[in-house]
């Protein structure tokens, strides 16, 4: 039998606060994990306890699972009384049935911003606590939902983990596991091994994953990556990968570097949406911002900010999305490829996608001149005042076979079509609107905030008519008046901001009466419903 | 349901001289068997569910020891149950969720106590209190104390867990009086140890059964003019007779401190937590020694009133440690020292708080005050700091984080089957307007987070369709009312639709049928498909609630004329429904049933299905929902309308976009929603469904070449 490994050997646990403190080396090692509903959290809190008990040791966990486990977050609790049970004349330690605030001795998150959370909830101490935290991020419903961009800062979650711990390891958990074809659970029991805060040997920690019997290789492989990434040396890990940003150098004859990449992309998305005609319209438009940029900023104080997010809006804008760009789209040969890949198909397996289309008759009329247009949206707004539902043609079209893909390709090749469309005319007429106002207002900052209002010009149907009156009411009542340029600067970035905080817009009309702008007009919406006879009427 | 329990099956056959390793729950349930328990009876609720789970899969060993199991429709029928023990000497046990259980029991309850029982009575609360409770936060105290009842409150060690289950039968017989074993969230979820006794198989069991019913005897029934008897026996023999047994038995611990003249009172179950409090002070040491005499109730009701008196005669002050409103125990103390002439000090809620739980830092807190004002030389200089440490450090976190972080509640499963019809709920509002939404419990309760945010009321297990019958009259347009078929089954058939039926109301109801109360962990219901059918379906994906059509027959029973039974995976019908059901002219209760069967079950039958299939080289298809990242306008109208786990958000990789673009990571399970959304709602067009074929037959090989060959030529880059 082999000796039972000591906790005294571990001098992090053991000295920490040994002068001041008469419970030293009786006090527990509390380890807290905090994990998402099937990440194996409770499996690991497991595996912790049967591993001192294996080598000798008393040990407690506790968890409130709950309905915590259908994807909330969660924790688990551990103690671990640092007397070998040998050593204790059949005494009982009092264990803990929580982890208390301060007095963690491991704390360790398969989720970023949860690991943040406990740092918020008071859980570290920086003279205490030794921290691992997934450098991954699973968003919350709040973050994902939101119009524009909600997603908490990952750099400054982990700064402030970092600060209120003792040490600090922070590694992709998530991604790891994935890697290894594991569950979670086995990359933090493997960084908890590799962490030298419990003093039992590697081979203690892998015998328990051994006798758990499911999955054991699959588990092994995710333990000995984790254990490899936290090195028993605690370094710092990468910081965030980010989001690739190589882009072509060469710069659009006369434009400054500064904006050259960004002029670049969007006069190529432009040609390839159109043609080279409408590419050179692209650069015309640009010109005039810069010249325009020019006369506000001759000492380019903004680095050339109100060109380069009026060009990279605007092409956005000018490639608006409509049937024949989705088509061309998803007809790609490169998107074939994408999808194989985001599937996971092998390269044996077969391959189906099916595309849901349901174009509305605005949009199939958009690509119509005016005379043909009118009266098809007067037909369907007629149809929708008497209660009928809006006319759709709703599509599952598996582009994987002939007939799929031939239909794709036919309405991908309409791009000749398009520029006699109403649609495109209305959006050239808004686009010029936005640009003039742009140009118009002799002021750098209110035009760089209306620059950035192309922002909220995206997406397709209810959601692109929500985006255009939004604009339009900006232009309209926030971006002109008698208020001082940078009062109304102010306005249109939080009108800009609230556009995008909920779908009603109720945001959006609070800050429009906040800077004495009307609401925007209420549109009818036509409801269904059978009302309740009031009592005593006939 | 699919989930094994064998390994805990296989620990409860366990005998003397080996110790158990395991979870506070099976600990009691094993304790059971130990007693010489004749039946077992309850309804499921975290964080007690696994009892009756594990119980009801240890079927082989039970019928060894001729112990019954029944898994009951409800709470009441579980405390019903323990009408065996009024006239015969059977040791029954039944378990459930409480408070809120105990709220549904409460009839059968008082009808129980009042006659008083022979066997033991033991119910087996979980106390859903504090950090991670999932109902209303109230005290099962209350419901002891009205009805005399015992209530065991057992110090979290797995090791007195379980003699208070042994003592508890036999205080329960020797007071006549059933009683409750209380147990916390985090208790019934200890993973500990104890030493094993033998199993008991009891002398009346269901191998050696009753050959005669018991002779008549009125006063066991709860019946004026019995009842009036009852009530004086209550106080008059079995609480005294309870009061000795634990005084004698030695229930209750008393753990001697260094001084004399202060003391602790605890309940078991926080005493713990005060361990730790102590401890944090240097009063305590690792083994719960220290300063202060600690009386720690495992008994929490009745009081011994001579004990309490023996414990504070000595003390100059004594702080009551007592969790949750109002403060039953410190009020009892309290008439206790004040009827005996004892001037003692007494504190507990004046230095505590009043509501919640009671943490570590929370008891620390109150022990700074009681210990500041009456033992000033002890050291609390070290405890003090360190609260105040906590304090500074959340606000330096939470200055450096700016704004607060956003929670994380529960949510839907991925491919849950009820995600859609909140979807389809959403949708339908739009043109009927919205509507007042009786909420329920159950999973569908998490649409009252975001993103759907759903519900104006919830009253509880089974009760939005009563809890909507004052809103209906009174409103113009028509209510809606959500619960599940749990709920249904559990109480909303009567209370609801019987009521909404026999007063001609008008509204409407929809019942998700995703065959098993899915919250509570997927136990089985009598409108679960059978075993037989699942395992006779080749398709394993194949959702088979709809081969039950128990809940449909009972519907037309009792009279239900408009009756839609719709997929819940098809929000375009299901939208279509609802509007039908909130503008046609019939204006009786309009019922439909969302049929779509729980994902996590289909799943447990999917995945090794899958797997054997592959390892065997066999034909798979498996579908993952994804988006075209180049057509997605990062507008996430469509997480709005889902909030799937795995329809979340990435970086675009477009650099002229700012906004994250919508993408499906792995864990999609190919439910179809994103598609049906896509539809119903007229999302953009940049969802699509893969489906990828793994071993595939050779002709199918064959043509797919043959077809991607012909497109190959027409592809553009």
């Amino acid at each position: 039998m082999t000796a039972v490994p000591a906790f005294a050997s571990v001098p992090a646990f053991d000295s920490l606060h040994a002068a001041a403190d008469p419970q030293a080396g009786t006090r527990p090692l509390t380890i807290l994990i905090a994990a998402l509903g099937g990440e194996g959290g409770g499996v690991l809190a497991e595996w912790l306890v049967e591993l001192a008990t294996r080598c000798g040791y008393v040990a407690q966990s506790t968890s409130i699972p709950g309905v915590a486990q259908r994807t909330g977050a969660t924790t688990y609790y551990v103690e671990i009384h640092p007397q070998p049970i040998s050593e204790l004349a059949g005494r009982r330690p009092v264990l803990g049935l929580a982890a208390v605030p301060g007095a963690v001795d491991v704390f360790i998150a398969s989720e970023l911003l949860e690991a943040a959370r406990h740092a918020g909830n008071g859980m570290l101490d920086p003279a205490r606590t030794l921290v691992i935290a997934s450098t991954s991020r699973s968003l919350t419903t709040a973050e994902r939902m939101q119009m524009g961009d909600g997603r908490s800062d990952g750099e400054h979650l982990l700064r402030t983990v970092r600060e209120h711990s003792l040490a600090c390891v922070a590694f992709d958990i998530a991604g790891t596991a994935r890697a290894c074809a594991t569950v979670p659970s086995a990359v933090m029991f493997g960084a908890l091994a590799a962490s030298g805060r419990l003093p039992f040997p590697r081979e203690a920690w892998e015998a328990v994953i051994r006798a758990s019997g499911r999955g054991v290789e699959a588990s092994l492989r995710g333990f000995d990556r984790a254990w490899q990434n936290v090195g028993g040396a605690f370094a710092p890990a990468a910081g965030f990968v980010q989001p690739p940003q190589s882009l072509p150098a060469n710069a659009a004859a006369g434009f400054p570097a500064e904006v050259a990449d960004i002029v670049n992309l969007g006069l190529a998305r432009v040609r390839d949406y159109q043609d080279a005609a409408y590419g050179e319209r692209y650069l015309a438009r640009v010109r005039a911002v810069l010249a325009c940029e020019r006369r506000l900023d001759p000492e380019v104080a903004q680095g050339y900010a109100l060109t380069r997010e009026t060009a990279r809006f605007l092409a956005l804008w000018m490639a608006f999305d409509d049937i024949v760009r989705v088509a061309r789209l998803k007809c790609s040969a490169t998107r074939f490829a994408r999808v194989r890949r985001e599937a996971g198909a092998g390269d044996d397996d077969l391959l189906r996608i099916v595309d849901h289309f349901k174009p509305g008759v605005p949009e199939l009329a958009g690509l119509l001149p005016a005379r043909l247009e009118a009266p098809l949206l007067r037909w369907a707004a007629r149809r929708r005042a008497n209660g009928k539902a809006p006319l759709e043609l709703a599509l599952h079209l598996d582009v994987t076979r002939i007939r799929g893909f031939l239909a794709l390709r036919l309405v991908g090749g309409l791009r000749w079509l398009r520029p006699h469309g109403m649609r495109f005319a209305r959006e050239q007429a808004m686009i010029e609107q936005w640009l003039a106002c742009i140009v118009d207002t002799g002021d750098w900052g209110l035009a760089h905030e209306l620059a950035l209002c192309g922002r909220l010009i995206k997406g397709y149907g209810a959601t692109n008519d929500r985006g255009r009156d939004n604009l339009a009411h900006i232009l309209t009542h926030l971006a002109v008046g008698a208020q001082p340029a940078a009062v109304r600067a102010e306005a249109v970035r939080r009108a800009r901001e609230a556009a995008l905080a909920d779908e009603a817009g109720t945001t959006f009309d609070q800050v429009l009466r906040e800077h004495g702008a009307p609401s925007r007009p209420v549109k009818a919406q036509p409801i269904n419903f059978v009302p309740r006879r009031v009592q005593g009427s006939r | 349901m699919e989930v094994s329990f064998s390994k805990e099956v296989s620990q409860l056959r366990q005998g003397a001289g080996t110790t158990f390793h395991g979870e506070g729950i099976l600990a009691i349930t094993k304790a059971l068997l130990q007693s010489g328990v004749s039946y077992v009876g309850g309804y499921q609720g975290a964080p007690v569910s696994h009892l009756l789970d594990v119980m009801v899969q240890a079927e082989d060993y039970l019928a060894e020891l001729g112990v019954h199991v029944e898994a009951c429709s409800n709470e009441a029928s579980a405390a019903a149950m323990l009408g065996a023990s009024i006239h015969y000497p059977l040791r029954g046990a039944v378990t459930w969720k409480s408070v809120v259980g105990t709220n549904v029991a409460a009839d059968a309850l008082s009808n129980l106590c009042s006659p008083g029982v022979t066997g033991g009575a033991l119910i087996v609360v979980g106390e859903d209190y504090g950090e991670g409770a999932s109902v209303i936060q109230e005290r099962t105290y209350a419901f002891a104390l009205k009805s005399s009842m015992i209530l065991i409150d057992p110090r979290p060690d797995l090791e007195v867990m379980v003699r208070m289950v042994e003592e508890g039968f036999a205080l329960s017989e020797a007071a006549n009086t059933p009683a409750f074993l209380q147990l916390r969230i985090r208790a019934c979820h200890l993973r500990g140890r104890f030493e094993c006794k033998d199993n008991i198989a009891p002398a009346v069991s269901r191998r050696h059964l009753m050959a005669d019913p018991a002779a008549f005897d009125y006063g066991r029934l709860a019946h004026p003019p019995a009842t009036f008897r009852h009530e004086k026996l209550k106080s008059e023999a079995r609480l005294p007779a309870a009061r000795r047994y634990i005084v004698e038995q030695g229930l209750n611990e008393l753990f001697d401190g260094r001084r004399d003249d202060l003391g602790i009172i605890v309940q078991g179950g926080v005493y713990n937590a005060l361990i730790r409090a102590l401890q944090q002070f240097g009063l305590a040491d690792a083994f719960g020694a220290g300063e202060l005499p600690i009386l720690n109730l495992n008994v929490a009701y009745p009081l011994a009133p001579q004990q309490i008196e023996d414990f504070c005669r000595s003390k100059r002050a004594v702080l009551v440690v007592e969790e949750g409103q109002p403060e039953f125990i410190e009020q009892e103390i309290a008439l206790i020292l004040h009827r005996a002439g004892i001037a003692t000090r007494l504190h507990g809620k004046d230095v505590l708080p009043m509501a919640g739980e009671y943490s570590v830092e929370a008891i620390a807190g109150g022990l700074a005050t009681f210990i500041g004002e009456h033992a000033p030389e002890l050291p609390l200089a070290g405890g003090r700091d360190w609260l105040a440490a906590i304090a500074a450090r959340r606000e330096m976190v939470s200055a450096a984080l700016g704004a607060p972080l956003p929670a994380r509640p529960p949510g839907f499963c991925v491919g849950c089957p009820e995600r859609p019809v909140f979807s389809a709920i959403k949708l339908a509002q739009q043109t009927v307007g919205k509507v007042h939404y009786a909420a329920d419990i159950g999973c569908h309760s998490f649409a009252t987070f975001e993103p759907f945010s759903f519900g104006h009321t919830i009253l509880g297990y089974g009760m939005s369709l009563a809890s909507r019958a004052g809103v209906s009259p009174m409103m113009q347009r028509r209510t809606l009312a959500v619960m599940g078929d749990g709920g249904f089954w559990h109480n909303g058939l009567l209370t609801g639709v019987e009521s909404a039926l026999f007063n001609c109301d008008d509204a409407v109801l929809l019942i998700m049928k995703n065959g098993y109360t899915s919250a509570t962990g997927t136990q089985e219901i009598i409108s679960t498909p059978d075993d037989e059918i699942k395992a006779q379906t080749a398709d394993k994906h194949q959702s088979l609630v709809d081969r039950n059509v128990t809940i449909e027959h009972t519907l037309r029973g009792v009279g239900v004329k408009w009756l839609r039974v719709v997929p819940s995976y098809e929000v375009a019908r299901m939208k279509a429904t609802l509007e039908e059901a909130f503008s046609t002219d019939f204006d009786g209760l309009k019922v439909i049933v969302a049929e779509g069967e729980c994902q996590l079950e289909r799943q447990r039958r999917v995945k090794p299905w899958v797997a054997g299939r592959l390892k065997r080289g066999e034909r798979v298809q498996r579908v993952k929902y994804g988006v075209d990242e180049d057509v997605c306008s990062g507008d996430h109208a469509c997480i709005r309308l889902s909030g799937c786990p795995t329809l979340t958000l990435k970086d675009s990789s477009d650099p002229l976009r700012v906004d994250p673009v919508a993408t499906v990571i792995d864990g999609c399970v190919g439910c179809g929603l994103c598609g049906e959304n896509a539809h119903a709602a007229t999302l953009c067009p940049s969802f699509y469904r893969a489906e990828v074929v793994s071993n595939p037959g050779v002709f199918e090989r064959l043509l797919a070449r043959l077809r991607q060959g012909v497109i190959g030529l027409l592809q553009p880059a």
